[in-house]
């Protein structure tokens, strides 16, 4: 449309015909632009928006529904689908395999979380120290991040061989051989420590970052401030590098529970490596989802572990929200 | 060329906070027009509506002979050259200011002749080649200057183009500027919150207050001859003196009583003065002051100097009447005297040029 | 600068300080690296038997004995390798690409349009944020089951439009980019505008090519989470057609016998890419980390 008007030169034509321009042919280029205009936006919106909707709403939606029924993966036309109240809810709540996944995530919070976002720390402020090779440690540290999980998750659990394994050896050397060889992927009560120690190797270069991110925010002067006011290095940090972290901090506890709670490729890895240890002793919250839904075909079932496991999920954004009283800009 | 006819224009937004309220104002075909005012005065946001950038709410816009209310602001056949430049980061000079030639269709080598034309006119051919990033300040306002002429416009646009540049290079690129516009010939619209551009460049100036336009014509003009205290204030550095006064008559003439101080006054008495002959305000410019060191002298109104401001060729004075808050500017030529601080002088306002205006800030006289 | 007498406790503190901080940069180092050290120089052993006695001393760490690329090669000839390592570059590269385009198309009318709905639209994006993949993993399984193709089949188990389409919009891609929008200055639009550019055309050739970091930002997060991911292809394929390097890495770990060099060769292999394209691009890499946890 445009470049039909421009081609024909619009305006010199008009000028010399102003009767022509405010009668008839202006008004209607406006209007018939108005209405374009009003669909432009659409236009932008409209693949977005069509995604969204069918593969993130339509599927939340739907788990909330299907956790009330019985549906199965596979559909068989005699026996059907049904509304079955609260009966996925409840046998949840008696099914100790449920229990021990939520045991596992809730294990594998409390240890990594602290640890993994302390060190995180640690290592943010190390590389932030104005060191020769800073940068090099920085990348090194990061490494593990941009390498795949499924991967990590291989190599370790060869790392963690029985008897002559590395980490059995490593471990024999660091405790001065007080510690004899164990077999980490087999033990029930070592296998989850194993996956802590592997996940937190693979994940907290990116929180490191994260760190480093909110470090590098602090304004200097702050820091000359402090020393005008004669604070020691230590001081400074206790009072001006901590508090001026707070939301960091806040943010890399959250993210990192969340994190927890989605644990899945290390244990699949595991499970599928044929460790004779009780599944029970580390299958988390999604693997058994999975295993319910997809191995087993009970989608309903399966549906209400994924509700169970979004609240938690939820609950923790909103404890985040509320820490941090974050006002988005909208 | 073309010239712009603003008829009761208004603008709206949807929180119905109204930002412009009926402009009546033609810009004549190669007029250089300034519009001038305070920020939030709606000068920038009635460029933008003749831009195409702003919807209008109401009233009708003509550009050249065309209604443009709801033209697409690429027919209008105007050029804006943007307070920011807005030039495009990731394009070269050439292809800066080449964009719109190509959206157009134009042939390329049709375009390179047109920006090569143009890049001559603003010496800037040796930088065709470049990214604004490698430009100085005054490059790049040349660069956005050169992509508003390859466009051939009816009528130029500046949103207060020189606010980002250097005090210098403001008052160069300002002569510039003002020789363009006579070798174009185009009509050109300049927004501005500098009283000196507006007064330096404009054919006219428009001053807008508070979304209406409070008074329009050439500088000399509104310098001399305001409609009321807001145009007088607004050009003019140091600003208007305006001081409370009282008419009364005197004889066959009057007087008017300033400070405690009576001081002739044989302007016209009748009409508007007289009504509101208790509560006036003398405006009076810095430059149009006397001062005597006798201050008992009879018509002149006696002040403290308190401070003094020596600029080369002028000095500053700022006064204090006694009863009054503000202080008094007075601009005098520099000429060696030796003003000292908290001496007692007189006043003496040239009569012709003092001017006289309600509280409400309308003029009487 | 500062009071002279000062200076040689001063830097002698310093001094120690730094060598503490090499010290721990040292120990971190290794502990960072072990396992990737051990990775590559377990795959270039083709002696099994060697592999796994070295295990238990320093020579894990060494390649020697039978070096060679043996376990590379018939990693590569024998098994699914090279349809997996396709499969993923295919899918990932595809959904990033029509990613960055459909979050950040979105994202434009949402910050340059004033349009009904438009706060509604947005407020909702916001909030998707915190749905979880994992949440939605088991109804998203079910419907893709649901769903025709083109081809007139139904059902999109064991293809690549499963791993690629429900992918595309990302509601915190959608929010960076919104981020980003609305804090580029509107001049420049404006000035294209005059310049008689249509809408498209602006988000074409002026806001995309400015969008650059917001683009690496979101390609790296994409990549990350795509990449890595084990389960959607463990619920959706099935066998070695479609399936990506996860799940390829999974299948080969459990087959039995279990051979570790050749284990080691593939984890090797699927861990190149990622690790080089990191070591490229790692500015991106680290201000996607650094935007990711500013906008939380």
């Amino acid at each position: 449309m445009h470049k039909a008007l421009k081609t024909s030169e619009p305006y010199r034509i008009m000028t010399s015909n102003p009767a022509l321009t405010s009668g008839a042919s202006a008004p209607s280029i406006p209007s018939s632009a108005k209405r374009k205009g009003r669909l432009t936006p659409w236009f932008f919106a409209a693949p977005g928006l069509t995604l969204l909707l069918l593969f993130l709403v339509l599927p939340f939606l739907l788990a909330l529904v299907l956790s009330f029924t019985d549906q199965r993966l596979v559909t068989n036309e005699e026996i059907g689908t049904h509304f079955v109240g609260l009966r996925n809810y409840i046998r949840l709540f008696d099914d100790d395999s449920f229990w021990a996944a939520l045991r596992n995530n809730f294990f594998f919070v409390v240890i990594v979380t602290p640890i993994q976002s302390a060190l995180a720390l640690l290592l943010a402020l190390l590389v932030n120290q104005k060191l020769a090779g800073a940068r090099i440690f920085r990348t090194i540290y990061f490494m593990p991040v941009a390498t795949t999980m499924a991967v990590v998750a291989v190599v370790w659990s060869l790392l963690y061989a029985p008897d002559q394994g590395v980490i059995n050896r490593l471990v024999g050397v660091l405790s001065f051989g007080m510690v004899g060889p164990q077999d980490w992927l087999r033990n029930p009560t070592l296998v989850m420590p194993a996956v802590m120690l592997l996940s937190i190797w693979q994940g907290v270069g990116f929180q490191m970052l994260v760190f480093l991110a909110g470090l590098q925010s602090i304004p200097l002067d702050l820091y000359e401030a402090a020393k005008l006011d004669g604070a020691t290095a230590r001081q400074q940090f206790l009072y001006v590098t901590l508090p001026m972290l707070k939301n960091t901090t806040i943010f890399v506890l959250i993210t990192t529970t969340i994190y927890a709670f989605q644990l899945f490729t290390q244990v699949q890895i595991i499970a599928n490596s044929g460790t004779p240890a009780p599944v029970d002793s580390f299958r988390t919250m999604v693997m058994l989802m999975v295993q319910e839904g997809f191995s087993n075909g009970k989608i309903g079932y399966a549906s209400a572990i994924s509700v169970v496991f979004f609240l938690i999920v939820l609950a923790i954004s909103l404890v985040q929200r509320l820490l941090l009283k974050e006002e988005r800009a909208v | 060329m073309a010239s712009v006819k603003m008829r009761k224009i208004r603008k709206t937004y949807d929180n119905s906070v109204e930002v412009i309220k009926g402009v009546d104002l033609e810009v004549k075909d190669g007029e250089f027009m300034v519009f001038v005012g305070p920020s939030g005065c709606g000068k920038s946001t009635m460029m933008r509506m003749i831009a195409g950038l702003e919807e209008i709410s109401d009233g009708e816009l003509h550009i050249g002979e065309r209604l443009a209310n709801d033209l697409p602001p690429v027919d209008r056949k105007v050029a804006m050259v943007f307070q920011s430049y807005a030039l495009y980061p990731h394009m070269t000079v050439a292809e800066n200011m080449g964009f719109g030639l190509k959206l157009a269709g134009t042939p390329k080598a049709e375009v390179k002749e047109i920006v090569g034309k143009a890049a001559e006119i603003l010496r800037i051919s040796h930088l065709l080649e470049r990214r604004p990033k490698a430009l100085s300040g005054g490059q790049r306002q040349r660069v956005a200057i050169g992509r508003a002429i390859v466009r051939k416009p009816g009528v130029f646009l500046f949103d207060e183009p020189l606010s980002n540049l250097d005090a210098g290079l403001r008052v160069q690129m300002r002569v510039e500027l003002t020789k363009l516009h006579k070798e174009l010939g185009s009509t050109m619209i300049y927004v501005t919150h500098d009283q000196t551009e507006a007064m330096t460049m404009g054919d006219r100036i428009a001053v807008f207050n508070q979304g209406v336009v409070e008074q329009v014509g050439p500088p000399m003009e509104l310098y001399r001859d305001p409609v009321n205290t807001f145009v007088a204030e607004f050009l003019g550095a140091p600003k208007m003196n305006l001081l409370p006064a009282k008419w009364a008559k005197q004889g066959n003439g009057a007087m008017l009583e300033v400070g405690g101080c009576k001081i002739p006054w044989n302007g016209d008495g009748a009409g508007p003065i007289e009504a509101v002959r208790d509560d006036l305000l003398l405006g009076i410019r810095p430059e149009h002051i006397d001062v005597l060191s006798d201050a008992s002298e009879t018509g002149t109104i006696g002040a403290k100097l308190e401070v003094v401001e020596r600029l080369g060729d002028t000095v500053l004075l700022y006064v204090k009447i006694a009863g009054l808050d503000s202080h008094v500017a007075v601009k005098l030529p520099e000429d060696g005297n030796q003003w000292s601080r908290g001496a007692v002088v007189g006043l003496r306002p040239r009569e012709k040029a003092a001017l006289l205006f309600a509280r409400s800030g309308q003029r009487v006289n | 600068m500062s009071a002279v007498p000062f200076q040689p406790s001063l830097g002698r503190s310093k001094m120690i300080a730094r060598v503490l901080q090499y010290a721990l940069h040292i120990a971190l180092v290794l502990f960072f690296l072990f396992p990737l050290v051990f990775m590559f120089v377990s795959a270039f052993k083709g002696d099994e038997l060697q592999l796994l006695k070295d295990m238990g001393s320093m020579m894990a760490f060494v390649p020697h004995g039978d070096v060679s690329g043996k376990n590379f090669a018939s990693v590569f000839s024998s098994s699914s390798f090279r349809q997996a390592f396709f499969n993923s570059t295919f899918t990932v590269s595809i959904t990033v690409i029509l990613g960055i385009l459909v979050n950040s198309m979105l994202a434009y009318a949402l910050a340059r349009f004033r349009f009904r709905g438009r706060t509604l639209i947005l407020t909702a994006i916001i909030a998707l944020i915190i749905i979880p993949f994992e949440a939605i993993a088991v109804p998203l399984l079910m419907l893709v089951n649901e769903l025709p193709w083109f081809s007139g089949t139904r059902g999109w188990l064991d293809s690549y439009q499963v791993q690629i389409i429900p992918f595309v919009a990302h509601a915190f891609s959608i929010y960076l980019f919104y981020q980003f929008f609305i804090a580029l200055p509107k001049d420049l639009e404006e000035a294209a505008m005059m310049d008689g550019a249509s809408r498209l055309r602006i988000y074409w050739s002026i806001v995309m090519p400015l969008s650059k970091p917001v683009i690496a930002t979101v390609a790296v997060l994409q990549f990350l989470s795509r990449w890595g991911d084990l389960l959607w292809p463990v619920m959706v394929v099935r066998g070695d057609n479609y399936a990506t390097l996860p799940l390829a890495m999974q299948t080969f770990f459990g087959q039995y016998p279990r051979h570790w060099g050749e284990v080691m060769a593939f984890a090797a292999m699927a861990t190149l890419p990622t690790l080089s394209l990191f070591i490229v691009f790692q500015r991106w890499f680290v201000r996607s980390a650094i935007s990711s946890g500013v906008k939380g």
